[in-house]
């Protein structure tokens, strides 16, 4: 029986001393922050089809929210960063933001793909909490169909549109140019192809093909497509997809001698291009929103910084420029009065011409239209990495908006 | 309780009753008191949770009617729930009430699964499943292709259901819509499946030719499970786009026809209670999984990418142990858990 009395008391005093070094951690912090953390949920896919993009694009996020919390804060309040992962999957998607939004109680979304971001189109309107996406089709960029998203880069019928103003612009060929298109037939995939065909015959365009070419697609099953374009001799050929379908078109076209200038679209080509299809990725053009690694504008010294010189892709500064336009908002916001999903969105309405410290175009909002900028960073593939070769930017057509 | 040590009855008409005593009968009505407070008692997250697997249990038992009672294996179960929320969304467009657009949703629905059961006639088993996964994919191809009546890539936008003048803007209310649904698809199934059709579905499910020489046309009984399921999976679809007011493609992918089937064969083929069970647990698995992901990924920070890939094989797991150890479905479990307490603690 001693043995128990004893065994009791030490409990006893165990669970005190527990008990009050429970007490003091929580206190800490109480006292030393003093201003109420603003909460931004995070759904990206850190898993299934697009994780690939998805992580180093979430790692960019969070390196934009460490920033953020280390200068200051959005006015002396912390922001504190839930990221969940959505892995492309619209099910998911609904539970995660149900859980943010009623549960955490937060103020906006750091969103990604395509299906996750169209299926909560609507519902982000009805709570009234803006979704910063990474899926950038033109139909959210008109907020008289989506009030409530918001992306830092150009929509990817705009970005199509740039590539095929450039190009025509430097066409040096005799006659109409002549463009195809490769694309995966999916929702991502399909979403600025209408817009891209119309601005080719609008700019002079003769468009000879289209093909389809799925996200999973290995070389052998870009062979048909390609071998079928190839007698088309397209001069310009676009590529929307992934890296991993990206590659798989370039090697196959390779492979089959097929001559032309390829066009990546934002997610189809990347740092990791090289690295899967090697020589064939050599005079690739790519249309890219934000700066890659190592180039020489103040904001990617920051990024340097906060990865300690580990290069990241592309993906990884745009995620950051995502957070740091999201803060703008919230400073703006935040000084007005109380910090809602509501006086966010007014609050990133007024942005003009926001420098992202030169990652990616200067970016604005106003009510009735959500298109950052109307510009791309277009890249060539030079020796195995991207080089910048221009910043292609077009007029903000009205008609444009949301198509 | 009655007092007796069994059920015993007189007639073929109290043995096909649902509830056969009255214990059954006060549980039930307590279980269905607690769904109607609910939303009272609980924060609108949980609310959206419940939603869901409303939903769930709505579609797996329609496909539970087709699969479980009548044998046919669909995997195009989500592109038919995806024909019947397409068609609802533009029968509202047209300005249509809601109610009868639902009704025109499923309607749609009936007609294109009756359309695509039409193999089901020379096909069995493992090849109807493969004719069926065919449908999945042209219909899934349509909703991406015909922009006029989908919206391609972008979808169609809807707004909160109105019913006689009630406007079911919030979660809570369409709460008691999926409610009223879920009670609605359940009886109807319930009560089909104990009268001639029923006994005819069973009886092709388990060996078609004697169904044909006792009298069952099998076409014609086939063509009726795929109409009768489909009609209720287009109203189950209806139903899920309105959880978010937005029809998109994603929604009803083949991914979404596996866990459908999943749910019925977790749950317990050919029950009602099953596809319930089934419902239940497959919704509320990844919910769960996505809890203990989030709260481990506080205490170890910087790995959500690693969580999210052992959830993944987590959820594979589960299912996996689930038809080792439980084969016939949760709903065999559930009846063994009667029995013993049934008995207790006289078991005899």
């Amino acid at each position: 029986m001693r043995f128990f009395k004893w065994l009791a008391v030490v409990i006893a005093l165990a669970a005190f001393m527990a008990g009050c070094g429970g007490d003091g951690e929580e206190k800490a912090p109480e006292a030393a922050a003093v201003k109420e953390p603003i909460k931004i949920g995070g759904m990206i896919d850190l898993s299934g089809p697009t994780s690939e993009v998805g992580n180093p694009y979430a790692d960019g996020v969070k390196a934009g929210m460490a920033y953020i919390n280390d200068n200051g804060g959005i006015n002396g309040r912390p922001i504190e960063f839930m990221l969940e992962d959505t892995g492309y999957k619209t099910e998911r998607g609904q539970d995660i933001y149900n859980r943010f939004v009623f549960q955490e109680k937060v103020v906006a979304i750091q969103g990604f793909g395509t299906a996750v971001s169209q299926d909560l189109k609507a519902q982000i309107a009805t709570d009234k909490i803006p979704n910063f996406t990474a899926s950038y089709s033109a139909d959210l960029t008109d907020p008289a169909q989506a009030p409530y998203n918001f992306f830092i880069a150009t929509d990817y019928s705009t970005q199509l549109r740039c590539d095929l103003k450039w190009f025509k612009d430097n066409f040096k060929g005799e006659g109409a140019p002549k463009v195809a298109f490769v694309y995966p037939d999916h929702p991502y995939g399909k979403t600025p192809i209408a817009a891209g065909k119309e601005y080719a015959l609008e700019l002079g365009y003769e468009v000879v093909g289209e093909e389809n070419v799925s996200l999973g697609a290995k070389e052998a099953d870009a062979n048909p497509a390609i071998i079928r374009l190839k007698e088309l001799t397209p001069d310009f050929t676009w590529i929307g997809g992934t890296t991993k379908s990206t590659a798989a078109i370039i090697k196959s076209a390779k492979a089959n001698g097929f001559e032309t200038n390829f066009f990546v679209n934002i997610w189809g080509c990347d740092e990791d291009l090289v690295r899967l299809a090697g020589d064939a990725a050599e005079g690739v053009y790519s249309n890219q929103a934000a700066a890659v690694y190592g180039a020489d504008v103040p904001g990617m010294k920051i990024i340097e910084k906060y990865t300690d010189g580990k290069p990241q892709m592309t993906h990884f500064s745009r995620g950051f420029t995502s957070a740091l336009v999201m803060a703008e908002g919230l400073k703006i916001a935040d000084a007005q009065g109380e910090l809602t999903g509501e006086a966010l969105k007014t609050a990133l309405e007024t942005l003009t011409d926001v420098d992202t410290m030169g990652l990616t175009p200067k970016i604005s909002f106003t009510p009735e239209d959500h298109r950052p900028n109307m510009g791309i960073l277009l890249y060539q593939v030079q020796g195995g990495k991207l080089v910048l070769v221009e910043e292609v930017s077009l007029e903000r057509r009205a008609d444009w908006l949301g198509k | 309780m009655q007092g007796k040590c069994g059920l015993f009855f007189t007639s073929y008409a109290q043995e096909r009753e649902f509830f056969q005593s009255g214990f059954q009968k006060s549980c039930l009505a307590i279980f269905m008191l607690v769904l109607l407070i609910l939303p009272t008692m609980v924060n609108t997250y949980y609310v959206t949770i419940v939603n869901t697997v409303l939903i769930s249990v709505m579609a797996a038992a329609s496909l539970n009617l087709l699969t479980g009672f009548c044998g046919q294996i669909s995997l195009g179960h989500a592109a038919f729930m995806g024909v019947g929320a397409y068609s609802t969304a533009n029968a509202l467009i047209w300005g249509i009430p809601f109610l009868p657009a639902v009704l025109f949703g499923g309607l749609c629905s009936a007609v294109i699964g009756m359309f695509f059961g039409i193999p089901s006639l020379r096909l069995k088993g493992i090849y109807l499943a493969i004719s069926t996964m065919a449908a999945q994919l042209i219909l899934s191809y349509v909703f991406l292709h015909w922009d006029g009546a989908t919206g391609g890539s972008s979808g169609i936008l809807l707004r909160p259901p109105q019913i006689f003048g009630y406007v079911f803007d919030s979660h809570e209310k369409r709460y008691y819509l999926f409610l009223g649904m879920t009670v609605l698809v359940l009886l109807t199934i319930s009560n089909l499946v104990r009268s001639r059709f029923g006994r005819a579905f069973v009886a092709i499910r388990d060996f078609h030719l004697s169904a044909e020489i006792a009298g069952v046309n099998l076409f014609k009984f086939k063509l009726y499970a795929f109409g009768v399921s489909s009609f209720l999976a287009g109203i189950a679809g209806a139903m899920l786009v309105h959880r978010t007011m937005k029809v998109s493609m994603d929604n009803f992918g083949i991914d979404m026809s596996i866990a459908y089937l999943a749910m019925i064969i977790v749950g317990g083929l050919g029950s009602v209670l099953g596809s319930i069970m089934g419902g239940i647990f497959m919704s509320l698995l990844p919910v769960v999984l996505g809890i203990v992901a989030a709260s481990l990924s506080g205490v170890f920070s910087g790995i959500e990418s690693q969580i999210a890939a052992v959830k993944e094989g987590v959820f594979g797991l589960v299912i996996i142990l689930f038809l080792i150890f439980e084969p016939e479905g949760l709903v065999h479990r559930w009846r063994l858990i009667k029995a013993y307490w049934k008995l207790y603690p006289f078991a005899h």
